[in-house]
């Protein structure tokens, strides 16, 4: 692998927006085959299997005790009656907005900032690499990792935060009770994704050539007008693909509130819907509930991804050229 | 002269965003050092010296956590670079040929193709896990290296990134080229396509490796036998022992620490290719 | 195909390979089906205790021709779920399971257990009737072996128990004053806390009071979660938070641990396993606890409750049913097994001849010499309790009401939330088609 061809970077892009050459016969098709036949069986199939099991349930007879009492039936949309019905349900799903609400714009706005002044620092490589990697850290440290460690920090007798307030005189709130908790699984959320979501923007803003600054510089314009009035129209495009990218990891929200879980009376089993899936098909063995469940989280992820993007009008989703 | 105002204004925003930018880095940094601290604590100064003084038992808790059951610790470790290591070459590799084909070709079905896999980045794994599982155990493959390793062979978002880079990283005209030359398809992938490729594909690879070696849910279902646990489940285990037993929090802290600093590791040495443009397509090397 | 993918798909092909063996000589090797003559019968047993496999190197050195080999669990409920999976898919579930005495129901409601009567019946008398009981389900049919118990027991700390004229609490009320007495003594100091995450305890707690929340009348089942009795407790506990005299935090977590370890936990409702829990978690108080029979609601008729306890069966997807059927009667009946079990594993056995195997007290406790006959009185006073087929559905409910009821710290939240408990389980068994009386 040692050849690498560099081509001007005008000929890259120009040329990259050119339609697409003919198939011939089944070529592409071949090179497909793998990626599809693994779609096909590890995700397809388990969906498919997933939207035939909503539709299922088990019956049992009498006490049930005896081999043979549970027979599996044909519920038609029972299981979705009931999921939707289910006290927990709508709340579980407001608490998933507000979280949202949260996380989303706190995460990019971060993100964004960050990205812009590590591209207002480019003239001190040593800074800008520290703070770069120091905020991508976050990213190498599995959801359910980061949750102890936060939860770690969140519990008053072991937090070193509230052991630095009450030095003060100040007495800390408590992050896990009623009042806070949406907040401290929201922090976790924004300290594992701010990284990530900044390397993007930052991409973004380092293909830009920084002749296009200058001329505003000596125009006099301060560099927050530079950054609102160029930088920012220029990674617009990124920031509607984070936005994404970020609007589906809310709706998964799960990793998180479930590892926090224990550490606290506030954070229910339902506390997000992802959350009810799994209390249905692993606390409550009733795989069939939470199939359905599934279904309905899935479908409102489709509308609520493409429906961003149509009302956005951009086209990253679709096919290019 | 006019510019000296410029000049001490744009140092003035400058102290500010220096400021700024240390104050995010120290924000994510901070657990991160609560972590190496806390690992260097005995059991019982786990719960009472103050949090972010640190002590000098890291060694002992290293050894403590070796021994753990003959070594498992390492095996989880060994299993997760295993799970990872050829769970996201191999998506690479088929991410490669489909995003190339989706990105270089003509054909009839390739829009429903490209919006069939889109939706596949859609759909979260706890949704998945089960009804894998249960397709998985009709072929007896539950609880083995497969159960993990097959279901990360496939990654809609590798597929999708692949395509942005082949669109943008392999000009039409060299395909001709190669063509004219008269290489065979194959023959123009792998020694003209995946080179070009070559800085993001290693994107690919990483997401991926991340993934896997981050993920929790489906392991954590596909697997009884605790050798075969990753990283992720296995520490969940020790922080779990049920009712009657302590939590082992020594050995999940230093645990835990221990379990990211491969990845730091892959970060430091890997950088330039985490430079990911995921809206105008292409990363920059 | 091109000559240049061609070292790629090699390794790729070596990496299999390798994945290949890896994967048959680490997993258990499949059950050939035979069990004729001398061939050698490979078992795999699912538990959570620890040293479990120190228990079986036992059995595996004498029995050369029935090999266990035991996969570590992360507890009894995620064990359980992955059992309940296995069973659905058709394969992937052990030969031997560790499974709790509440979960037996569910396990054989979901045909995941194997009838043993024929090898394992006679061993009837060498267990407490109320154990025998949750392995037959009052039936004929034997669906495990026993295990280990865990009778309910109060531990307190005697340094400060004594420094505030206290001794341990024969009544409830007596619980509830010495509570009071020590948080007024010292703001920072609880006796104890509710713990909304921990059902098991509560359930245990109920049955002292002389709930038993499932029950079987003819055909059909009976639920009794918000009854006369559990209502009793209901409010004692809520009492105790809403006057703020206990702690209102969930068990086992990193605040609690600290909590005991710097002596803001003084006392323990738990059960006869608890010294290997504070032995881990409160390192710094060796010596300084003691342990005595539990509080009571009537001194005249002394009484307890369970909490953990687990048996030992055959699924029904052994191939090898009738070996793995000797190999639990082994390890939960034999002495030399029993002595094991006890020391190496750190489980209190529930055969009846185990007392022998416990002459020294726990290490944490090393300084008091009864504390073993504490736990067997504790374990002859322990009431009958049935456990119904959706434990896991109540025990949730629990969960989520008691933790906003602990939360709000209002007395009266605590009862409400029986109600909640009581309809969420009778619906999900209705909705399964189980017949409910009532």
């Amino acid at each position: 692998m040692a050849l690498t061809t560099t081509l001007p970077r005008s000929t890259t892009a120009s040329v990259a927006a050119r339609p697409a050459r003919k198939g011939r016969g089944g070529v592409p098709y071949a090179f497909l085959a793998p990626g599809l036949l693994l779609f096909t069986l590890f995700l397809a199939a388990p969906i498919v299997y997933a939207g035939y099991l909503s539709l299922r349930k088990v019956k049992v007879s009498g006490l049930g005790l005896g081999s043979k009492s549970r027979t599996e039936v044909w519920a038609g949309l029972s299981n979705y009656s009931r999921s939707m019905t289910d006290p927990d349900w709508l709340p579980s799903v407001y608490r998933i907005i507000g979280y949202g609400l949260i996380v989303v714009p706190v995460m990019l706005g971060l993100a964004l900032l960050m990205a812009l002044l590590l591209d207002a620092n480019r003239t001190r490589p040593a800074l800008s690499s520290f703070a770069r990697i120091a905020i991508f850290l976050p990213y190498a440290v599995p959801a359910v990792v980061a949750s102890l460690l936060w939860g770690f920090l969140y519990l008053p007798r072991v937090s070193p935060f509230v052991y630095a307030l009450d030095k003060f005189g100040i007495t800390a709130p408590e992050l896990l009770s009623s009042s806070w908790v949406l907040y401290a699984v929201a922090n976790v959320a924004i300290w594992g994704g701010t990284g990530f979501n900044m390397i993007v923007i930052y991409t973004a803003l380092k293909s830009v050539p920084t002749s296009l600054y200058e001329s505003a510089r000596i125009d006099g314009a301060s560099e927050l007008a530079i950054a609102w009035r160029i930088k920012i129209p220029i990674v617009m495009p990124s920031l509607v693909m984070t936005f994404v990218f970020s609007l589906i990891a809310t709706l998964q929200v799960f990793a998180e509130p479930i590892t926090l879980k224990p550490l606290s009376n506030t954070i229910s089993f339902t506390w997000t819907p992802l959350m009810k899936v799994y209390r249905d098909a692993f606390v409550r063995n009733d795989i069939y509930s939470a199939a359905a469940t599934s279904v309905v989280i899935a479908v409102a992820t489709f509308i609520l991804s493409f429906g961003f993007l149509k009302l956005v009008g951009r086209r990253a989703f679709t096919q290019e050229d | 002269m006019t510019t000296i105002p410029v000049v001490v204004k744009k140092r003035r925003t400058s102290t500010t965003a220096t400021m700024l930018l240390l104050l995010g880095a120290a924000y994510c940094l901070l657990p991160v050092i609560w972590v190496v601290i806390a690992s260097s604590k005995s059991a019982g100064e786990l719960f009472s010296t103050f949090t972010l003084t640190p002590s000098t038992h890291l060694f002992d808790n290293l050894a403590d956590l070796s021994g753990y059951r003959d070594g498992l610790y390492w095996r989880w470790m060994l299993n997760t670079a295993l799970y990872a290591g050829v769970g996201a070459s191999v998506s690479t590799l088929v991410s490669a040929m489909s995003g190339y084909a989706l990105a270089k070709f003509d054909f009839p079905g390739k829009g429903f193709v490209f919006n069939v896999i889109l939706a596949g980045v859609l759909v979260p794994g706890v949704i998945l896990a089960i009804p894998q599982y249960l397709l998985l155990a009709k072929i007896g493959l539950t609880n083995t290296y497969w159960a993990v390793l097959l279901p990360s062979f496939i990654s809609p978002y590798g597929i999708y990134l692949a395509r942005i880079f082949a669109a943008a990283a392999v000009p039409t005209e060299i395909l001709e080229a190669s063509r004219i030359d008269g290489a065979g398809d194959w023959r123009t992938f792998a020694r003209v396509v995946m080179p070009m490729m070559r800085t993001g594909l290693v994107t690919v690879f990483l997401f991926q490796f991340v993934a896997i070696w981050n993920n929790f849910m489906l392991p954590y279902i596909m697997l009884g036998n605790d050798k075969l646990y990753p990283l992720t489940v296995g520490l969940n285990g020790l922080l779990n022992q049920g009712a009657n037993q302590p939590s082992m929090y020594t050995a999940v802290v230093t645990g835990a620490l221990v379990s990211i600093v491969p990845l730091v590791a892959l970060f430091l040495t890997l950088q330039r290719y985490w430079q990911v443009d995921l809206a105008a397509g292409g990363v920059k090397a | 195909m091109s000559k240049k993918i061609a070292p790629v798909l090699a390794s790729l092909t070596a990496a299999a390979l390798f994945l290949t063996t890896a994967c048959s000589s680490s997993d258990d090797s499949p059950d050939s089906g035979s069990t004729a003559g001398n061939e050698k019968v490979a078992l795999t047993y699912w538990s959570w205790a620890p040293n479990m496999d120190k228990v079986v190197e036992g059995w595996n050195s004498t029995h050369p021709n029935i090999q266990v080999t035991v996969n570590k669990q992360d507890g009894g409920d995620p064990a359980v779920t992955k059992l309940l999976t296995a069973i659905k898919a058709g394969s992937g579930a052990p030969d031997v399971m560790q499974a709790e005495y509440q979960k037996i129901p569910t396990l054989v409601s979901a045909d995941a257990l194997a009838d043993i009567s024929k090898e394992a019946g006679s061993l009837k008398d060498k267990f407490p009737a109320a154990a025998w009981n949750s392995v037959t389900l009052g039936g004929d049919t034997v669906y495990g072996v026993p295990q280990d118990s865990g009778p309910l027991m109060f531990f307190y700390r005697s340094d400060v128990f004594e420094k505030n004229g206290l001794q341990a609490p024969k009544t409830w009320d007596d619980y509830a004053a010495a509570a009071e007495k020590i948080h007024k003594a010292n703001a920072k100091q609880y006796l104890g806390t509710f713990s909304a995450s921990d059902a098991g305890l509560f359930a245990g707690l109920a049955q002292q009071a002389g709930a038993s929340w499932w029950g079987v009348n003819g055909d059909s089942w009976t639920v009794n979660i918000n009854d006369a009795a559990t209502q009793k407790v209901a409010a004692y506990w809520g009492g105790l938070v809403e006057k703020g005299t206990i702690d209102n935090k969930p068990m086992y977590t990193p605040e609690w641990n600290a909590a005991l370890n710097d002596g803001s936990q003084v006392g323990w409702v738990s059960a006869v396993w608890a010294p290997g829990v504070l032995e881990g978690s409160a390192k710094d108080t060796k010596g300084k606890w003691k342990a005595a029979p539990m509080p009571q609601w009537d001194t005249a008729a002394p009484a307890t409750g369970n909490w953990g306890g687990s048996a030992t069966s055959v699924t029904s997807q052994s191939k090898h049913p009738k070996e793995a059927a000797e190999f639990i009667t082994w390890m939960n009946s034999d002495p030399a097994a029993l002595k094991l079990l006890a020391g190496t594993a750190n489980v209190y056995p529930a055969a009846n001849d185990a007392t022998s195997a416990l002459t020294t007290p726990p290490a944490f406790f090393s300084d008091q010499s009864d504390f073993y006959s504490i736990a067997a009185e504790a374990g002859k006073q322990t009431k009958p309790f049935t456990y119904g087929p959706n434990v896991n559905v109540a025990y949730s409910a629990f969960n989520d009401a008691f933790g906003k009821a602990a939360e709000s710290k209002k007395a009266a939240a605590f009862t409400e939330s029986l109600a909640t408990i009581q309809k969420a389980t009778v619906d999900d068994m209705k909705n399964s088609g189980f017949t409910v009386a009532g």
